[in-house]
């Protein structure tokens, strides 16, 4: 499956994936550098905070419990936000193309 | 005697949730620690279960009530999480058996040293460690692989990392196995108090100043607005010792005779070293095995089981990545398989945090090994031996190849 990461200023990077990642992970893996993932996907340190598009997030899911919580604290806040730590991957999201925050 | 009691069901238990099930010793351990799990996924068992065996406990049995058990603190607390829990209660590490909020600073501290870009740093050196052991037996055909070379990179790598004397890895490693399973030639005490005196020069010399390595970083850690106090740092690094060491050395055990047995997989590795990644993936989901636990919070009604306060729930991470309904034909290991499943490093607040630093060390190994050693077989001579515990292992995998189908890359 293919995810697209978009940033302002830098071109569109698609990565290609598969097996059992959340987004955070694929990340990382893939060299995507501004998802520095502080505290390994224990959902803490809010270092992996993207965009979902409104039309993912149904597929997605939005957030909830901790990860609300610590999304409180995080600059930029936007609706679609996510922690990509949280994310586990799945078929059905083939395509996805999620945002990444200001620098 | 005592074996009767042991296997008497208490009432808050329904008979259909009662099984016979050793978390340590799964049933056909002698051929094979992953099989037995899937005794627990045969249908009619219910999703929590409860053993009478290691204390007395629950089973959850399904990836997804894993997730859950993992990760909610609020109803299955991290304060004692080895079984049987007469023993847990005497196991208290920092940050591990400490429940959020009071976790989240200590945690804070690792992390930093533990993040893909501080990994990114030192992969180098992870490189080169691994080519050094692969190089040390290439041409003599055969090696235990676990004494050549499981055993030894992840402690290279700790030290490193700490930034201590490459000289005393294997010192320091001799303790750390006797804190976890003593051969009884020093006592677990013992071994812990070593470890202190050990490290107390090099943690005094470090504390104040602004050096990057891990050590520098807990013994400069701020726990809310005081210092890391010397009982909590040696605290730390025990932990590290404890969980980054046999964790890396067992997985490779698995992932070699893996590789040994099975010529078609290997070498679509050895032809296409992009795949790596994907594959050490599979080999994650399929061969989870680490299984510690958590405490009930509250008695409460739990899918289908009365919990109760103080009960302790098994989570078995081999029950994640081999759950059928998540992953279907667990058993089998396809390199491509699309959206698979598994809590094979936890999940929630204590969520492995040296994921990403296993995932680099299983990575270069088989990169630089499959490279230099494409072809190897298990040595015929001695059946596999399975050990369970809360890091479940291969006690020695023998290989052996021809020196001259090896190449010094
Ligand atoms: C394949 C290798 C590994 C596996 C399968 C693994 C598995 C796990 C699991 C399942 C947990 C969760 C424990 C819980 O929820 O109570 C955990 C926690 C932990 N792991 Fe790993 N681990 C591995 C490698 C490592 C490495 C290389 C390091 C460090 C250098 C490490 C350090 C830790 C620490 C410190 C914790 C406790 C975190 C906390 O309590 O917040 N692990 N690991
Ligand atoms: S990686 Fe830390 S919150 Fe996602």
């Amino acid at each position: 499956m293919k995810i697209t990461f978009k940033a302002a200023g830098s071109e569109d990077r698609t990565i290609e994936v598969h097996g059992s990642l959340t987004l955070m992970e694929a990340a990382v893996r893939h060299g995507i550098d501004e998802i520095l993932a502080e505290c390994g996907g224990a959902c803490s340190c809010a270092t992996c905070h993207v965009y979902v598009p409104d039309e993912w997030l149904a597929v997605t899911g939005e957030a909830g419990g901790m990860e609300l919580e610590l999304l409180e604290c995080v600059e930029a806040r936007r609706p679609g936000s996510r922690l990509s730590c949280q994310i586990n991957l799945s078929p059905a999201m083939d395509g996805l193309t999620v945002e990444l925050p200001p620098a | 005697m005592t074996e009767a009691l042991q296997l008497e069901r208490p009432a808050h238990v329904r008979p259909e949730q009662f099984v016979d099930f050793d978390i340590y010793a799964p049933p056909g351990i002698e051929q094979d620690f992953h099989a037995g799990w899937q005794k627990l996924h045969e249908p009619g068992v219910p999703d929590v279960v409860w053993t009478p065996r290691n204390g007395g406990h629950w089973i959850v049995t399904r990836n997804h009530l894993l997730d859950e058990v993992f990760a909610d603190h609020t109803r299955f607390s991290s304060r004692v999480i080895l079984l049987p829990k007469a023993s847990g209660e005497q196991h208290n590490l920092i940050p591990t058996t400490l429940d959020p909020p009071v976790h989240r600073p200590y945690r804070n501290v690792l992390n930093s040293s533990l993040a893909p870009r501080a990994v990114s740093a030192i992969e180098e050196g992870i490189r080169d460690i691994a080519i050094d052991l692969i190089e040390k037996v290439r041409l003599q055909g055969h090696c235990n692989f676990t004494t050549a070379y499981s055993e030894v990179l992840p402690i290279r790598v700790f030290m490193t990392m700490f930034g201590l004397p490459l000289e005393d890895s294997a010192k320091l490693k001799a303790w750390a196995d006797a804190t976890t399973r003593g051969d009884g030639s020093i006592s677990m005490g013992d071994a812990l108090e070593r470890i202190g005196v050990y490290l107390k020069p090099f943690l005094d010399e470090r504390k104040g100043k602004d050096g990057t390595d891990m050590l520098s970083r807990i013994v400069n850690g701020r726990i809310g607005d005081r210092q890391m106090t010397d009982t909590e740092a040696l605290q730390m690094a025990v932990q590290l010792l404890i969980a980054g060491l046999d964790t890396v050395v067992n997985f490779l055990g698995f992932t070699f005779v893996f590789l040994a047995q099975n010529p078609e997989h290997r070498r679509m590795l050895v032809d296409n070293p992009a795949l790596i990644p994907d594959a050490l993936e599979e080999l994650l989901r399929r061969y989870p095995l680490v299984t510690i636990g958590r405490e009930v919070v509250e008695d409460m009604e739990y899918h289908g089981a009365q919990l109760k306060k103080g009960d302790m729930v098994a989570t078995a991470t081999p029950l994640g990545g081999l759950d059928p309904s998540v992953n279907p034909d667990p058993m089998r290991i396809d390199f491509k398989r699309a959206g698979a499943q598994h809590v094979t490093f936890g999940t929630g607040p204590h969520k492995c945090p040296g994921a990403h630093l296993a995932r680099t060390e299983l990575r270069i190994t088989l990169e630089e090994w499959l490279k230099r050693i494409p072809e190897f077989r298990l040595a015929d001579d001695t059946p596999l031996r399975y050990a369970g515990g809360i890091a479940a292992s291969i006690v020695a995998v023998p290989l052996v190849w021809d020196p001259a189908s090896t190449r010094a890359a």
